[in-house]
């Protein structure tokens, strides 16, 4: 078994802290990252209320009135020596999305910028499963990644004020899918007509950190 | 069962209580009153429990009051209120009876200022908060702001309402002291000199503000130059005070992003975070920084 790389604990406020795993996205982080949360819900950590994994970190919310930062940080020295190293039980899912054109108004010049035509573009990007990474940003809002290196671009220099929910964005190495509307830096490739986000749903999110989707397109 | 109905809305009159905490794994802010303080107090008024507030900014609000006998706390800040053209004294209790009409308008301090009935307004808990989040438009009424014309079904509370204890609440007298700020996620990545001048400095307080948070003006440049580019997005917590790429800070507030690629310098204590969103537009504000350690008595002391 690979070492597991060692977070750090960095307090956010006075109510919040951050195991963080790296400075960067990759491959290990982010599987550390999945692993840590689900570690760190079996725990069962004393007052502690929230625990969401993000991209290279995972957010644990406390009560300050039940156990101070220094006893918390302990603990979690303790669930971190201990910890596992997969992600537990996950499921797979399947995503169809209609690329370019209206719905994708950045897909030629994201190929062209990647050196391929967007058929290629497509062909690659929906060639292996990739991994939910978290959920952020807004409501239902996923990354999933991470894309080989050569398919890797930065954001756009120019905000988008709205994209519509089920947009589906590229960027960095990820795709991110929207379930409501927001400004976004990303290219839009795509559009699709699975929603993530059910606010009367419980819970109200399907798609949780750790699982696996492979992308299809649509004719 | 009694109505509401909204005569003026100035911007920004949400329903707002504690908020919706637990969701961010879905991507969701847990958002509640911007003065939890002032809100406690609203309840406290109104008598033995009370329901959801409404949310009114410095603009203030008209509305009337339609149906059988109820009371009513309002507090926050200090603002005019007449009840059918009649003055009273800011925060108060009322005993309002069918056709009341009642007025609020600026007053001396404060941004933010709420009213909460013996009664719970009648709109669907979503995710277990009656709390709007207008930026995503969630929960309230309709998710959004209300406006002159909308009408609220106030009914009775359904005993999950446990009384207001208040100890303390954010005075006019202690709007000029320090905010107290714990050193955030990415304070190492600023320069020295940034740190440094970032407590000694004096910020303004500007009228871009809303529920997601307050932009300051950095007129001494503090930030001018800082230029952290390429972080990784990760978690916000309110009172967490980024650095745009232009080098201007806000101070994020109840609906904020859940997670954000800014860096963040400091994190305002939730001891001082009802007293900051009080503070208005102009006015001066200074960033002292604690230990989590002094943070957290702090916020004990004020529970």
């Amino acid at each position: 078994m690979p070492d597991l790389p060692i977070p750090r604990i960095v307090p956010l406020g006075d109510s919040a802290l951050l195991v963080r795993f790296s400075d960067r996205i990759g491959d290990e982080a982010t599987s550390a990252v999945v692993a840590f949360a689900r570690t760190a819900e079996d725990a069962r950590l004393p007052g502690v209320t929230e625990i969401v994994p993000n991209l290279v970190s995972v957010l644990l919310l406390y009560d300050p009135t039940r156990i101070t930062f220094t006893g918390l940080s302990a603990e979690l020295r303790l669930a971190i020596s201990r910890r596992r190293d997969d992600a537990g039980e996950t499921r797979s899912y399947s995503i169809a999305i209609r690329f370019g054109g209206a719905d994708g108004p950045d897909l030629d010049a994201v190929a062209e910028a990647l050196g391929m035509d967007s058929h290629t573009f497509i062909a690659r990007h929906n060639g292996a499963p990739l991994r939910i990474l978290a959920t952020g940003f807004a409501p239902g809002f996923v990354y999933c990644g991470l894309h080989a290196e050569d398919m890797r671009l930065p954001r756009r220099n120019a905000v988008r004020d709205r994209v519509p929910p089920g947009s589906v964005l590229f960027a960095a190495g990820q795709t991110a899918i929207t379930s409501t509307p927001i400004p976004t830096g990303w290219h839009v490739i795509g559009r699709t007509d699975f929603s993530n986000f059910d606010p009367a749903g419980t819970p109200p999110t399907l798609l949780r950190a750790g699982d696996s989707v492979i992308f299809e397109a649509m004719a | 069962m009694s109505t509401l109905t909204i005569l003026r809305a100035g911007p920004l009159v949400t329903v707002q209580d504690l908020g919706r905490p637990g969701q961010l794994i879905h991507g969701i802010s847990a958002s509640g009153a911007l003065d939890r303080s002032a809100y406690r107090l609203a309840g406290a008024l109104a008598g033995k429990a009370a329901g959801a507030a409404l949310e009114f900014t410095s603009a203030g609000l008209g509305l009337r009051y339609s149906g059988t006998d109820c009371t009513a706390g309002f507090a926050g800040g200090q603002f005019g209120l007449t009840l059918n053209g009649e003055p009273r004294q800011w925060p108060l209790a009322l005993n309002l009876t069918d056709g009341d009409v009642i007025d609020i308008t600026t007053g001396p301090w404060g941004n933010y200022g709420y009213i909460r009935f013996e009664k719970q307004i009648d709109c669907a808990p979503v995710m277990g908060s009656r709390s709007t989040n207008a930026v995503v438009g969630l929960g309230g009424y309709e998710g959004r702001a209300l406006r002159a014309g909308d009408e609220l079904a106030l009914v009775p509370l359904d005993g999950s309402s446990v009384p207001e204890t208040i100890h303390t609440v954010s005075g006019q007298h202690q709007l000029s002291d320090p905010i107290r700020v714990t050193w955030s996620v990415h304070a190492d990545l600023f320069p020295e000199t940034a740190r440094s001048s970032f407590i000694s400095t004096q910020f303004q307080i500007t009228a871009r503000m809303d529920r997601m948070g307050v932009r300051l003006k950095d007129a001494a440049g503090v930030f001018t130059d800082a230029n952290i580019l390429s972080l990784v997005s990760d978690s916000i917590v309110p009172g967490d005070i980024q650095i745009l790429g232009d080098g201007t800070p806000i101070v994020l507030l109840r609906d904020h992003q859940p997670t954000g690629g800014y860096p963040r310098i400091a994190t305002v204590i939730s001891a001082d975070l009802d007293r900051f969103a009080q503070i208005r537009s102009g006015r001066m504000v200074r960033f002292q920084p604690v230990t989590v350690e002094a943070a957290q008595a702090a916020l004990k002391g004020t529970l």
